[in-house]
């Protein structure tokens, strides 16, 4: 069984926790995210053919009151960047966020969910956005937490990034 | 140049020849072998003094050459093993044994301590098992998972544990050891090589072993000796060496480390407290043992006493009539079942459990009622329901009772009706039986059956029935015809008896005997039966000879009684006897008035012929012919025959029988006694009725 470290990360409220609660394993209770500042899941999916298991490090939300701890990092995989599309800033954060996720650990395959999906009406990161960080390489997937949407898709596509031999 | 090269000799000629020296043991391959040779036991003996790490080295290889090498040939290893074969497994069995004494001096120090029960009452609190609290509580320290965690990705490489169900995913809970790393370090800013080493939570410590690509993290319960954490570190290096590149290279297959689970699980350390000193735990165990033995035998011999006793119990019930126990459960702490049938007679099971040492309160009896048939059964159901008298003997075999000696009739009257309706009974014999009676019960039932009239007097006395007084005849009769019919009485005695007759019952009894015709009037008076009238000879005949055997008639009188048969028996006679044929003179020839005379003669005869039969009589009549006196008295004779042989053939044509009459020919002669006639007068022919019977008188 191949075992992959992957790091959940986005503002707070963005939904993170609330995307993985449904399709993970979990022994651990939310409250390590605001003490120890990361919760561990563990997804094993099957990719391709392959049996993958994905240990999800759900990092805390980074804002005003806490910073991302960059020492989580160490080792990820991959990780899925999480904004909430009804809300602009967080994707906006999430960016800086990346530099400094890309900083610390490189180059690693990821993947942006925007999450929220089902609130279409409350959109507010527009279609430009999407299509401009697309240009740049990004593999970004509209999910939602609520329906499920995307979710199962999310962490497929970033197994098979993982899987995938390196260049 | 050459000067140059001169000087190059004579500065460096000894260093070159070195460098050549060097150069040829490098490269010639058979040199270095040689080499290598001279100094690798040198190398291998510096190396094992140095904490083992060429063994680790070599081990992945000199294991795969012993595979290779027994699969080719095993029989060289089973040469080689056969001689240390039986001592290793006799070392083996004497381990295995020393760890069975030693689990036992264990458990019975703990099982006998005080200890030993306080952690008995902890488990029944706790629900654990009483060996897993004995583990805990006599445990100094227990070594219960290690997880082998990659440093870099923070994944688990392996894992093991003494209970794998126990534990919780170890990806999940290596990642979080990794997280609280990471987060002490941040927190304190200990510098990125730094570990925290361990941390305590309740009776569990975590230990942390570092190594540069993989770290080992020892859950521990209790307090582990730092001799432990060496033991983690030497562990960790020895992973580093066998799979140091294979960490380096991690991508995420941890089954590449599978091959070092065995390094690990000799990591799964435990150490208990040590017991008291061998001596004195000897003596414990011993002493242990000895009243575990005193206390075994003891509930061994109690045992068997108790099932002595139940078995003597059964046999007791089983021997005894009416009993018959069908299923029995014999339990030491619970009441013991008995479950069978039982005759209603036969006797209490619990004297019976008495006897044989059992507590009747400790004992359940079930018993379904029947009827026993064996003889002791039958015998007391006989013997309740017929209570055997004094002097009667009663003896049972085979279904029959047997009664003999002697009996009152009553008991013997209830046996002979009821005695077969018992079950088990089958007949009744009473040989050599004499029946006693009771005689105020015998005159009670003379009584009940011929109420005494006044003036007579009853007694019994061995067997005879006594009557005095004055009794009617009638009563007497009864008694003298059913008396004997009353058990008891075998005779009746009437010496003091006087009987007395009523007349007109005495009459009736004679009338109903012999009928009393409406000719005849008849009387009794003292005893005298009188009778007067006209009575048929046939009953006469009948009432002369019998009346007297009428009760109360001692003899006849007959007055003015004429007998109708004889008399007409006599008329007839006289009329036959009196009648005068007359004849034609000197002929045969019936004069007229002879004529008419005899043809008044067949009836007259025909009624004398029956009033004889009635009487009894035979007779005869003779045809006496005669003649008057004129002529011959040949020729008269003739005359006189022929004219009876005349008379003779009249009446037989008449169709009375020839054989009762008898012509004679008397000729001239008077008949004896006749008086002179008239000539005329003896030309006739006169009848004589002849044997008249003896009882008609002539």
């Amino acid at each position: 069984m191949i075992q992959k470290k992957i790091c959940m990360i986005g503002t707070s409220g963005v939904g993170k926790t609330s995307l993985v609660a449904r399709f993970v394993s979990s022994i651990f209770s939310d409250k390590y995210l605001t003490t120890v500042g990361v919760k561990i899941d563990k997804k094993v999916l099957t990719v391709d053919g392959t049996n993958v298991t994905l240990v999800l490090w759900d990092l805390a939300g980074d804002d005003d009151f806490q910073r991302l701890q960059l020492s989580y990092l160490r080792g990820t995989a991959g990780y899925i960047l999480v904004a909430d599309g009804t809300r602009q800033i967080t994707l906006d954060q999430l960016l800086d966020i990346q530099a400094r996720v890309m900083e610390a650990v490189g180059p690693v395959p990821f993947v942006l969910a925007l999450n929220k999906a089902d609130l279409q009406t409350q959109w507010e990161i527009g279609k430009e956005r999407i299509e401009q960080l697309t240009a740049q390489g990004w593999h970004i997937l509209l999910t939602s937490a609520k329906t499920g949407a995307g979710v199962e898709e999310a962490f497929s596509d970033l197994s098979r990034m993982l899987l995938a031999p390196k260049p | 140049m050459e000067d140059f090269e001169e000087l190059r000799r004579l500065l460096l000629g000894r260093e070159q020849e070195q460098i050549r020296d060097l150069n040829s043991r490098i490269e010639d391959k058979e040199r270095r072998v040689r080499d290598v040779s001279v100094v690798l036991p040198h190398a291998v003996k510096l190396s094992l003094e140095r904490n083992g790490e060429l063994d680790r080295a070599l081990q992945p290889s000199v294991e795969n050459s012993l595979r290779i090498a027994i699969q080719k040939k095993p029989e060289i290893f089973v040469e080689a093993f056969h001689p240390i074969i039986g001592p290793i497994v006799r070392r083996s069995i004497a381990e295995s044994l020393r760890g069975l004494l030693q689990s036992l001096n264990q458990t019975l120090e703990n099982t006998f301590s005080w200890q030993g029960l306080k952690w008995r009452f902890e488990a029944l609190r706790t629900g654990k098992s009483f060996g897993e609290i004995v583990l805990l509580r006599s445990m100094v320290y227990r070594v219960e998972q290690i997880f082998l965690i990659h440093r870099e990705t923070s994944l688990s490489l392996l894992y093991v544990a003494r209970d794998p169900t126990a534990s919780k995913d170890s990806d999940m809970v290596a990642g979080m050891l990794s997280a609280i790393q990471d987060f002490a370090r941040d927190s304190f800013e200990a510098g990125a090589d730094a570990v925290l080493e361990e941390f305590r939570v309740g009776e569990l410590e975590v230990w942390i072993a570092p190594g540069r690509h993989a770290y080992l993290a020892a859950v521990i319960r209790g307090s582990a000796p730092r001799d432990l954490r060496l033991a983690l570190q030497e562990t960790i290096e020895s992973v580093h060496i066998l799979k140091g590149a294979e960490l380096a290279q991690f991508e995420g297959d941890s089954a590449v480390f599978e091959s070092v689970r065995p390094e690990l699980e000799a990591c799964l350390r435990a150490q208990y407290q040590p017991a008291a000193s061998s001596q004195s735990r000897q003596i414990k165990a011993w002493l242990a043992l000895a009243g575990t033995a005193t206390l075994l035998l003891s509930i061994a011999w109690m045992a068997w006493k108790s099932d002595g006793r139940w078995r003597d119990f059964l046999q007791r019930l089983n021997a005894e009539p009416g009993l018959a126990v069908t299923a029995n459960k014999h339990n030491w702490f619970l009441k013991s079942r008995v479950e069978g049938l039982r005759d209603p007679l036969a006797v209490d099971a619990a004297p019976l459990a008495v006897a044989a040492g059992l507590d009747p309160a400790r004992l359940i009896f079930q018993w379904k009622e029947y009827l026993a048939l064996d003889p002791v059964s039958v015998r007391r159901r006989f013997e309740k329901r017929f209570s055997v008298p004094a002097g009667s003997k009663v003896t049972l075999k085979n279904g029959v009772v047997e009664i003999a000696g002697t009996a009152p009739f009553e008991w013997i009257e209830q046996l002979r009706r009821e005695a077969l309706f018992v079950p088990g009974i089958s007949a009744l014999s009473e040989r050599d039986l004499t029946l006693l009676y009771d005689p105020a019960r015998v005159l009670e039932k003379f009584q009940a059956a011929f109420p005494l009239p006044a003036g007579v007097v009853a007694d019994f006395n061995s067997g005879s029935l006594a009557l005095s007084g004055r009794a009617p005849y009638e009563w007497v009769a009864a008694v003298r015809e059913g008396a004997k019919r009353i058990p008891g009485v075998t005779a009746i005695s009437e010496k003091e008896l006087e009987v007395v007759f009523d007349p007109a019952r005495v009459l009736s009894r004679f009338e109903a005997r012999f009928g009393l015709p409406e000719s005849v009037s008849a009387s009794v008076e003292e005893g005298i039966l009188i009778l007067s009238g006209e009575a048929s000879h046939a009953w006469l005949a009948r009432v002369r000879p019998a009346a007297t055997q009428i009760a109360g008639i001692s003899a006849i009188r007959e007055q003015s009684l004429v007998d109708l048969d004889e008399q007409t028996f006599r008329q007839s006679k006289s009329v036959i006897e009196t009648a005068l044929i007359y004849f034609l003179p000197n002929k045969e020839n019936f004069a007229t008035e002879g004529f008419v005379a005899l043809s008044r003669l067949p009836d007259e005869i025909r009624r004398l012929q029956t009033a004889a039969k009635r009487v009894g009589a035979t007779i005869g009549i003779e045809i006496r012919g005669s003649a008057d006196a004129v002529g011959s008295e040949a020729k008269n004779i003739d005359l006189s025959e022929r004219r009876a042989k005349a008379v003779f053939d009249f009446l037989v044509s008449c169709g009375l029988d020839a054989a009762m009459f008898k012509p004679l020919g008397l000729g001239a002669a008077l008949v004896p006694g006749e008086k002179a006639a008239p000539e005329q007068a003896n030309r006739r022919v006169a009848f004589r009725v002849v044997s008249p019977p003896s009882s008609v008188a002539p």
